[in-house]
């Protein structure tokens, strides 16, 4: 080699076209591509996690004897995963070919349907697990008697005068009620809570690079 | 991003940015999405610039951060590494310019570590080792010496390479 590396670089770039600047149109698409394939990864394997829960809490509530705990949370986690999974295939019906920014706009928006149904969904998952948990301890067999009778019988030598509903003490029905109207009332909450520990730094990243192509079209 | 942050502030040190993206990158794609990256972050992190060196320094500096983090990345996902010394002749990029010695010169450097990447191309575009201690992060007593053992390096590179055809 001739020429010193610093002869080189200097002579080389003087009519060279290679240093124009690439166009920035396309700034978005490689950043919103990642961020909508991750959230899609994720959203699969974790689909895909309920289902092998639900059926690791089924086997494990055969075992342990709770089988009307373990039967109820099975079909549960299964109508859930069955809802979402509908759910992610209208997302695949999202134009691809769209401009970054309304195919951003059209995740965002299929993101919070996606949200507000299963928000109301969790109104009525959450105290059914409850339910089929209460019913599940219940009914689990003790000897030759159940849990719950058991403890009927109990609470009623000690308070003789105790009202029962279906051989189930009034108290229990109405703390029960209670429970199951608090989780309905929070159900949402506890949902969003749910979703911003799994889902939360993609969607922060989404909110931000939504925030900058707004911005950048301003 | 507007119009006038990308002329006034971007535009003039963009050769500088090109140059540095080239340098991390095999194929055009990747150029592209590294100098698009690039300008992205000085945009938006703009705002962090405290004026107590040259805006050219912090640009220099957001662009090698750029860079390297986008490798890091890579590495971490395990995906193809953007900046993996591949052949010459795998290259895609390696006619990106009209000089073929420039040419070369570039498919030598892709074979440094990425800080004697870094480090070569502000030292080619004249800036004191100073100012290049200040851009990545290091004593400026060591760039010299640095320097000599990366055009040590990269000339051992050009002359094998040359060896070879001749």
């Amino acid at each position: 080699m001739e020429n010193s590396i610093e002869t080189i670089w200097k002579n080389g770039f003087l009519k060279d076209s290679a240093l124009v600047a690439p166009k920035l149109n396309n700034l978005y698409n490689q950043k919103s591509k990642h961020i909508v394939d991750k959230f899609q990864r994720m959203f699969k394997m974790n689909l895909i996690l309920i289902v092998f829960g639900s059926f690791i809490v089924l086997i494990a509530s055969f075992m342990v004897g709770l089988p009307y705990t373990g039967v109820p949370m099975f079909i549960g986690m299964n109508v859930l995963v069955f809802l979402n999974k509908k759910l992610f295939n209208s997302l695949k019906l999202v134009d691809k070919c769209k401009n970054t920014y309304d195919y951003l706009k059209a995740f965002d928006s299929w993101l919070k349907s996606q949200i507000n149904i299963n928000k109301k969904f969790a109104r009525f998952f959450y105290p059914f697990v409850f339910l089929s948990m209460i019913t599940g301890f219940w009914m689990k067999k003790s000897g030759s008697q159940r849990i719950g009778d058991h403890a009927v019988q109990k609470l009623l030598l000690t308070y003789p005068d105790l009202q029962l509903v279906g051989g189930v003490p009034v108290v229990g029905v109405l703390g029960a009620l209670l429970i199951v109207g608090i989780l309905a009332l929070l159900a949402g909450r506890i949902y969003e809570w749910d979703l911003k520990i799994i889902y939360g730094r993609i969607f922060k990243k989404f909110d931000e690079l939504l925030a900058d192509i707004k911005e950048l079209r301003a | 991003m507007s119009s006038d942050f990308y002329t006034s502030k971007i535009v003039p040190y963009a050769a500088i940015i090109i140059k540095i993206c080239r340098a991390y990158t095999n194929s055009k794609e990747d150029f592209e999405d590294y100098y698009q990256e690039v300008c992205l972050q000085i945009w938006r992190s703009h705002h962090n610039f405290k004026k107590a060196s040259e805006w050219s320094t912090w640009v220099y500096r957001v662009t090698l951060n750029v860079c390297m983090t986008l490798l890091k990345k890579k590495k971490n996902n395990k995906q193809h590494f953007a900046s993996d010394y591949v052949r010459p002749e795998l290259v895609e990029d390696s006619h990106a310019f009209e000089d073929e010695q420039l040419n070369q010169l570039y498919d030598a450097i892709r074979q440094l570590s990425e800080i004697d990447r870094g480090v070569i191309m502000l030292y080619l575009e004249e800036k004191s080792y100073q100012e290049i201690a200040e851009i990545i992060g290091t004593n400026p007593n060591n760039i010299g010496v640095r320097i000599q053992r990366i055009k040590a390096r990269l000339k051992k590179i050009l002359d094998k390479k040359n060896g070879e055809f001749n």
